[in-house]
């Protein structure tokens, strides 16, 4: 018979065990931190707590249960969402992980979605930060407006500059690899370091592989003169401890990595909250971690409008009382905004088709920071290179990137876009297997002998076929948001997450124009039959994702009208009976940014910023804003 | 390893009734002299019998698919990927991978969200005829969510529904990606068994006769005709929608790990290079993965399985 259970109430209550929740949970436990105050933290998720030696070790290899199976991630049938292409649709619920474009599900547990990403980083610029209000300043009047229809693009409510310390907190407790960032201003041989980063990646970059050489060398040289650096990635290249003390292995490239399909990772070398602030906190004495429960609402006080509590259900079906001086939301993309939405904290976003008549905030301002399904393509055949298909290495290693194409490093007037892309070529082959991808994505030719012929020893690579597809950055509309589904629930009875999602035309408009550019460069390094191919055109793209890589929908902001969030992470919208003991961070938390510097990387630094805010909120005297 | 496939098990025990059957209405014989042709017969009765006894112990069975279903997905599966001079889907045991698939987490639809209402997806969005929805709102009069009870559901163009009232017209559908092309109101069990009747309907119907009994050219037309939507009926399900079903678990059987049932003797990796798990040194090449992931050139290894490095980790042979 279930029951309700009052819980000791703590001081913080986290609400979803991820990479930003870890920060949280490390900062506010350790006594040392906190000038020797035990502040009792609990944290809660709904998953378990992988172990990566008995869970992982001697069972990831497996593309069935990963792949379709999705043995470590979040089961459909607990909770899926839905989605739809315009608020005039019918949102239908996703039904099943379906390769070879449906398969990144959510993360379950400790961790969360980063116990299967691909460990992709790189810091986001300080373009990024301000996009808006650059571009206003460098293009005529309007522009925006012109490339985005509806736009619902803001600037931060800090810089980049401001950012920069957090960053390197952030990078310091993961362990990232890298040789810092490239940009316009250095030098070809990126050696001199990057002038955004006041110190470099902890761990030296993986090694790389002979195509990223020679992507390398052609984009360093006329006419190019780009800025080429290693890929940044949050794999352990070396043996490592953190500022907290807690110890990593490294990576031992054995492929199964991220990826298609999105492995696990058996050493730990994979950077998430499990194996670097979760450690810490449990070591802190004052840390309690609550798995396998799931969240389903805050409590509110009618009066102040402070949140009071967290309820979430065990496994046995018990209802469980969580009370709190503070919270932190870092609950994944959109049930981030699923549970404020579902517990009346902040203000939902409602959409109008007049831009100017929309209002609230939770839900607002949606983007996707992914590259979508059936893109513009650009690709060659580079003979001159072979070599392994199969699993060897990890996910996104070993290749070399350029931001030159991207942010504003290059001219945009009259290119019907701003922003663009990271381009990166030549990495190891060991992200995931790509059997299962393969036997997802066949269609009416992947019959018979002759296309049987084609499977020949494909993985045995005599060349390397060069391939990307990039696009510019997704911009916030009005039109692109989340709300509460009003047919589907969740196994509880609670309503779904819908999406309301297209692209928007600043992504394919400079997906065709970057696809060209990058054209330029594969010819150059000697690739044949290079061709840009499925041009996407206005009308014709659809969201084929259903909502990993959001970014925005809960954004920190310079204004409570749009924001949910300001400068310190902390909830300030509705103006009135204002929930400001609630904190939140992650990819969704985003204002902007360009494409595809990690969303998480980019999160990050708001999660040492949220931390920093709950400690000066737990000394205010009577509950605020942290000034 | 299983070495025949379930239709020479099929034959073999076929044989082996029909030689039971003769051997019972043989007469027994009086003359001395077909004493030896009589101990011969019985010499082969007993050596095939003795076969069957030991091939018992490996020859797999079927937890899912009919006796009807087993003969025509076996030629399905044997179109997609054909034997040719190389191993194919049959000696893959493709279709045991799909047997078991069938009957476990996937036949069962288990980690699919399969709540109503359902509703096909591909309604052109020019469609005149609305879809007709019942808002159940179980939720909307839920204490937790505030203001829920006064909330109307409404979607622009097909007017507004307050709680409890009754049907709502919508009048375009969404068209976005696979993970929300399955709309089916049937588990994956249930879809290929429908799949499978509707498929074989219209081999009769449009080649003249079962599946099994075509041409292997017409074969593979009719299976390029199901991703055409070329049945006019097929028992409400879309022709395409099975039909990619079909490949896909064709091909998963082919290329998964062996623990699931297909991929026997790792046919299908080694057909493509695959390595498995092995990752340079599994056998004792002594290759280094750090080089084999920046090599210029291939280098085929032998395949390994996730049981042998389970056993190999657990510090088995």
């Amino acid at each position: 018979m279930p029951t309700t259970i009052t819980e000791t109430p703590a001081d913080v209550v986290i609400l979803g065990v991820g990479y930003m929740s870890g920060v949280v949970a490390a900062e506010l436990s350790i006594a040392s931190l906190n000038n020797n105050k035990n502040y009792k933290v609990v944290a809660i998720t709904k998953g378990p707590y992988w172990d990566y030696v008995n869970d992982f070790s001697t069972t990831k290899y497996d593309e069935w249960g990963v792949g379709l199976g999705r043995k470590y991630d979040s089961p459909l049938p607990l909770q899926s969402t839905t989605i739809r292409n315009t608020p005039y649709q019918f949102a239908l619920p996703v039904r099943r992980y379906t390769m070879p474009i449906q398969y990144h599900a959510l993360g379950h547990g400790v961790g969360g979605a980063a116990q299967h990403y691909g460990g992709t980083m790189g810091r986001q610029g300080p373009w990024g930060y301000q996009m808006l209000s650059q571009t206003n300043t460098r293009y005529p009047p309007g522009t925006i407006d012109t490339i985005n229809p509806h736009n619902d693009l803001k600037d931060w409510p800090l810089q980049y500059y401001q950012y920069e310390p957090y960053y390197v907190q952030w990078e310091n407790a993961h362990g990232l690899c890298g040789n810092y960032n490239g940009s316009t201003n250095n030098p070809g041989s990126d050696s001199s370091g990057y002038p955004w980063m006041s110190q470099n990646y902890k761990l030296p970059p993986h090694p790389l592989t002979p195509a990223a050489q020679l992507f390398q060398s052609t984009v360093q040289s006329a006419p190019f003169n780009y800025h080429p650096f290693p890929h940044v990635n949050a794999l352990a290249s070396q043996p490592y401890v953190n500022q907290y003390g807690v110890p990593v292995n490294p990576c031992v490239y054995d492929g199964y990595c991220g990826g298609p399909c999105d492995y696990a990772c058996e050493t730990g070398a994979k950077a998430n909250a499990a194996y670097r602030t979760i450690p810490a906190a449990m070591k802190s004495g004052n840390f309690t971690l609550v798995v396998n429960s799931f969240i389903f609402r805050l409590d509110t006080d009618p009066t102040s409008g402070l949140v009071t509590a967290a309820r979430y259900y065990d496994p046995q079906g018990n209802v469980h009382i969580q009370q709190g001086k503070v919270f932190f939301n870092g609950m994944w993309g959109y049930n981030m905004i699923r549970i404020m939405l579902l517990s009346g904290v902040g203000a939902p976003y409602v959409w109008n088709s007049d831009p100017t008549m929309v209002s609230g905030t939770v839900g607002r301002g949606m983007t996707n920071g992914y590259s979508p399904y059936k893109g513009t393509n650009v690709s060659g055949t580079l003979s001159s290179i072979g070599g392994n298909a199969y699993p060897a290495g990890n996910a996104g290693g070993g290749s070399v990137d350029i931001y030159d194409l991207m942010d504003d490093n290059f001219d945009h007037t009259g290119l019907g876009f701003i922003g663009g892309s990271q381009i990166g070529v030549g990495g190891y082959p060991g992200g995931g297997p790509g059997n299962i991808t393969f036997a997802g994505g066949v269609s009416s030719a992947s019959m018979g002998g002759t296309f049987k012929a084609t499977q020949k020893d494909k993985y045995l690579q005599t060349k390397t076929v060069l391939s990307s597809t990039p696009f510019a950055p997704d911009l916030p509309t009005t039109d692109n948001y989340v709300d509460l589904d009003p047919h589907y629930t969740d196994i509880y009875g609670d309503p779904l997450a819908r999406l309301t999602y297209d692209w928007t035309p600043n992504m394919y408009i400079g997906a065709t124009y970057l696809a060209n550019k990058v054209k330029d460069i594969f010819t150059k390094m000697g690739a044949s039959s290079v061709t840009v191919s499925n041009t996407v055109l206005p009308g014709a793209v659809h969201n084929d994702w259903w909502g990993h890589h959001l970014r925005g929908g809960c954004r920190i902001g310079t204004d409570p009208t749009w924001s949910v969030w300001d400068k310190w992470n902390q909830c300030w919208s509705p103006t009135v009976k204002t929930p400001f003991n609630i904190f939140g961070a992650g990819e969704i938390t985003n204002t902007s940014g360009d494409t595809v510097p990690s969303g998480t990387h980019v999160a990050g630094p708001q999660s040492y910023r949220a931390a920093e805010g709950i400690k000066q909120y737990l000394g205010l005297m009577t509950p605020g804003l942290v000034p | 390893m299983v070495d025949q496939t379930r239709r020479e098990f099929l034959k073999l025990g076929l044989a082996a009734a029909a030689s039971a059957a003769m051997a019972s209405g043989i007469e027994i014989p009086m003359f001395g002299s077909q004493n030896s042709s009589i101990q011969t017969q019985l010499n082969n009765a007993n050596t095939k019998i003795a076969n069957l006894n030991a091939r018992v112990n490996t020859v797999v069975g079927f937890l899912s698919l009919s006796v009807a279903e087993q003969s025509l997905l076996e030629k399905i599966v044997e179109t997609i990927i054909p034997t040719d001079a190389d191993p194919g889907a049959k000696e893959a045991g493709v279709i045991y991978f799909i047997d078991r698939a069938l009957a476990g987490d996937y036949g069962q639809s288990a980690n699919m969200f399969m709540d109503g209402p359902h509703i096909l997806p591909r309604i052109p969005a020019s469609a005149t005829t609305p879809l007709s929805v019942n808002p159940t709102l179980s939720w909307a009069t839920n204490p937790y969510i505030p203001g829920a009870s006064t909330s109307p559901i409404s979607y622009i163009g097909g007017g507004v529904a307050t709680p409890g009232s009754g049907t709502q017209g919508i009048t375009a559908s969404p068209r976005v990606g696979s993970g929300i092309n399955y709309q089916y109101p049937l588990n994956m069990r249930e879809f290929w068994r429908v799949g499978l009747v509707a498929l074989q309907a219209y081999a009769n119907s449009a080649y003249g006769g079962n599946f099994e009994t075509l041409s292997s050219a017409n074969q593979l037309l009719l299976l390029q005709d199901l991703w055409a939507n070329k049945p006019s009926s097929f028992s409400n399900i879309l022709p395409s929608d099975f039909a990619y079903e079909l490949v896909f678990m064709t091909w998963a059987g082919f290329l998964m790990d062996p623990i699931y049932g297909g991929n026997q003797n790792m046919v299908g990796w080694t057909y493509t290079g695959f390595n498995g798990v092995n990752f340079g040194n599994f056998y004792g090449e002594g290759q280094d993965q750090k080089a084999l992931m920046v090599a210029t050139t291939p280098t085929r290894l032998k395949p390994a399985s996730l049981a042998q490095y389970q056993q190999q980790a657990s510090g088995g042979a």
